[in-house]
């Protein structure tokens, strides 16, 4: 009796398993950060559907943005953006630009780059309020 | 020094799942390949277990196998070459049927690889001796054409395990092969099998392949070159 092979394990599966190495962690990071930026795409177009319902609705929507909670969560729409713009040039140096042959090189630009941009606007971003809050305790 | 293999088994006659069974045995020392422990293994232990080897010197590339998680050569791969301290993992190649044990089915890949058409196309009629080619012309395809078919790229990389269709690094490696000789004239036909949705756009330079890839081919430069042809085919 003939038998039949044993059907593969499912992609995720798969993925899970096999072992990472830089590449395929910058590409992981790529997708997520993809699709972040796309559901924050979304979010963006219905925060501003406030628009229509007067300028009241949308100074009201504008101060609750104004709040902590979303200036850090803005500081990491700004690390998603960083990430996703610059690993996306590195991909475009690969497939154009013989970059397959120091891919890892450019990766490491980017990762470099993306933090110190990422810690720099965080500078520019809290830096006031910061201090605002170290001068009102003393 | 002991060390334990942890072997993925399938038996198609018994088991309705794979599953692991270990192994521990003495070595001499970590230049030891894990080839010649999967032999001891079978030798000495399990004679039931099934792998695929044939030259056991990294030319053939039967023995593909995916060792703690990375697709490699049971061959050309040392004890020191991997984490032996803790069990070492042996698995047969990702996404691929597997027939028994690590023993898989490689006929799809295969297919995709003779969809390329793998082989000289010349209008030129045959010449009296060898075809002649410049020794610049022929550097560009010495490392597309240290290939050994051993499947270890195109199954390590993630869009062939999402999707079954894609035509996979090792076949795009040959297309290149093939489409940059000079004197081959049916670098069109070639690329128009691979210029499809399944073909080399879903190659999203992950670099799996370049890394599973035992004669140290970078195969995602040869696919941007071929990405490059089809682009300016386009313009």
């Amino acid at each position: 009796m003939a038998y039949q092979p044993k059907p593969p394990e499912g992609w995720l599966k798969t993925n899970l398993k096999y072992t990472k190495q830089s590449g395929s962690w910058a590409w992981i990071l790529h997708r997520i950060t993809g699709l972040g930026l796309t559901a924050y795409i979304y979010l963006h177009i219905i925060a501003l559907t406030s628009l229509t319902k007067g300028a009241k609705a949308f100074d009201d929507e504008m101060k609750l943005f104004t709040t902590p909670v979303f200036k850090v969560l803005e500081w990491l729409l700004f690390s998603l953006v960083i990430y996703h713009a610059f690993n996306g040039i590195r991909i475009v140096l690969v497939d154009w630009a013989n970059g397959a042959r120091y891919h890892k090189k450019i990766l490491t630009v980017v990762y470099g780059l993306g933090i110190v941009l990422f810690i720099g606007m965080g500078f520019l971003m809290f830096r006031e309020p910061i201090t605002n809050m170290f001068a009102s305790i003393r | 020094m002991k060390v334990t293999l942890r072997i993925q088994r399938y038996n198609p006659e018994k088991d309705s799942e794979p599953y692991y069974q270990e192994f521990s045995l003495e070595v001499d020392d970590d230049k030891e390949r894990i080839l010649d422990i999967l032999h001891r293994v079978k030798w000495q232990y399990d004679g039931t277990l099934a792998f695929r080897r044939s030259c056991a010197h990294g030319v053939c590339g039967s023995d593909g196998i995916r060792i703690n998680g990375r697709n490699r050569l049971a061959c050309s791969t040392l004890l020191r070459d991997v984490n032996y301290r803790k069990p070492i993992v042996i698995e047969p190649l990702p996404s691929m049927a597997i027939i028994k044990d690590l023993i898989v089915d490689m006929s799809d890949f295969y297919k995709k690889y003779e969809a390329v058409k793998p082989y000289l196309t010349s209008n030129a009629p045959p010449p009296e001796n060898e075809r002649l080619q410049s020794n610049e012309d022929a550097e560009k395809l010495f490392e597309s054409a240290k290939c050994i078919l051993c499947a270890c790229c195109t199954t390590s990389c993630p869009s062939t395990w999402s999707d079954g269709n894609y035509i996979g690094p090792a076949a795009l490696l040959k297309a290149y092969r093939f489409a940059f000789d000079t004197r081959d004239d049916a670098a069109d036909d070639r690329l128009d099998v691979i210029d499809t949705p399944d073909g080399i756009w879903r190659c999203h330079t992950i670099f799996n392949c370049v890394e599973a890839c035992p004669k140290e081919i970078n195969l995602t430069w040869h696919i941007s070159q071929l990405k490059k042809r089809l682009a300016e085919r386009e313009m």
